[in-house]
């Protein structure tokens, strides 16, 4: 029991990871492109068609595919509260690669929220 | 040219792709849950289970709501930053629980109106935390 909660943890650490990755690629290839001012149809659709010729979006889609799988495999197992609140975790690994690798700006009451959101889905999740 | 503020626009966004990404879920579960008799402990067994999903409806249904996320969320980010984004998304840990309290009348404990607390406090920080300043990087 203690042994598949551990391999459980696991999983749910690597599905956190692997989608922080797929968020990373897709927000550098859409800041890449620079796409400001009004949205409408037209220019989304613009948009999203020239998203989709990025190779980098393709990467950031075998990583959520591979996160998909886990989190499949995840649910399939375990306890949908626990699953939840391991999974913000989720809001760390975001917060820290925007921070260290996209060089977003942090301020103190960006990370103060940041941590409350992490601790309040925790408080949520389990019951 | 970048203005990073959140807008009532983003976050009425930031909601629908919240709902729909609620019904992924949703969706995932119900064809994951048609596969209970399988236990996953190996790798062909873990192949086997995924092929078994993946003949679900309710995983065709769940790949299509993907895709409208993916083009919701893509505009989305394409106007805030990540790290403002992915905090505010958050509020569907809200959402559960508040739906359940208006529609099933279900209770719900101490700790979990704390946990709610928390979540919209932080939500609202973040927010505000985006509006401070509006970069100017051409």
């Amino acid at each position: 029991m203690r042994e598949g909660l551990l391999i459980t943890l696991f999983m749910i650490s690597l599905t956190s990871l692997c989608d922080t990755i797929n968020q990373l690629f897709l927000k550098s290839a859409i800041d890449s492109m620079k796409f400001g001012g009004k949205f409408n149809f037209i220019r989304i659709f613009k948009f999203i068609f020239q998203l989709l010729i990025k190779p980098r979006v393709w990467l950031s889609f075998v990583f959520s595919v591979i996160s998909l799988c886990i989190w499949l495999l995840v649910l399939s197992r375990a306890d949908l509260n626990f699953a939840f609140s391991a999974d913000s975790m989720h809001y760390i690994f975001i917060a820290l690669a925007s921070r260290f690798i996209l060089k977003e700006k942090f301020s103190h009451l960006r990370w103060l929220g940041t941590g409350l959101i992490v601790m309040g889905i925790v408080f949520v999740s389990l019951n | 040219m970048f203005k990073k503020k959140v807008t009532l626009k983003i976050l009425l966004l930031l909601f629908a792709s919240d709902i729909l990404e609620t019904a992924i879920h949703f969706f995932f579960k119900k064809g994951a849950l048609a596969q209970d008799g399988l236990s996953v402990v190996d790798l062909t067994s873990a192949v086997f289970f995924l092929k078994a999903i993946f003949s679900s409806p309710f995983l065709w249904a769940g790949l299509f709501t993907v895709a409208a996320v993916f083009i919701i969320w893509s505009t989305i980010l394409s106007k805030i930053d990540l790290s403002v984004a992915v905090p505010i998304a958050s509020f569907s840990y809200i959402l559960v629980p508040v739906v359940s309290v208006i529609f099933l009348h279900e209770q719900i404990s101490v700790l979990r109106w704390t946990g709610i607390l928390f979540i919209l406090t932080g939500v609202v920080l973040v927010s505000l935390s985006s509006k401070e300043r509006v970069e100017q990087n051409k």
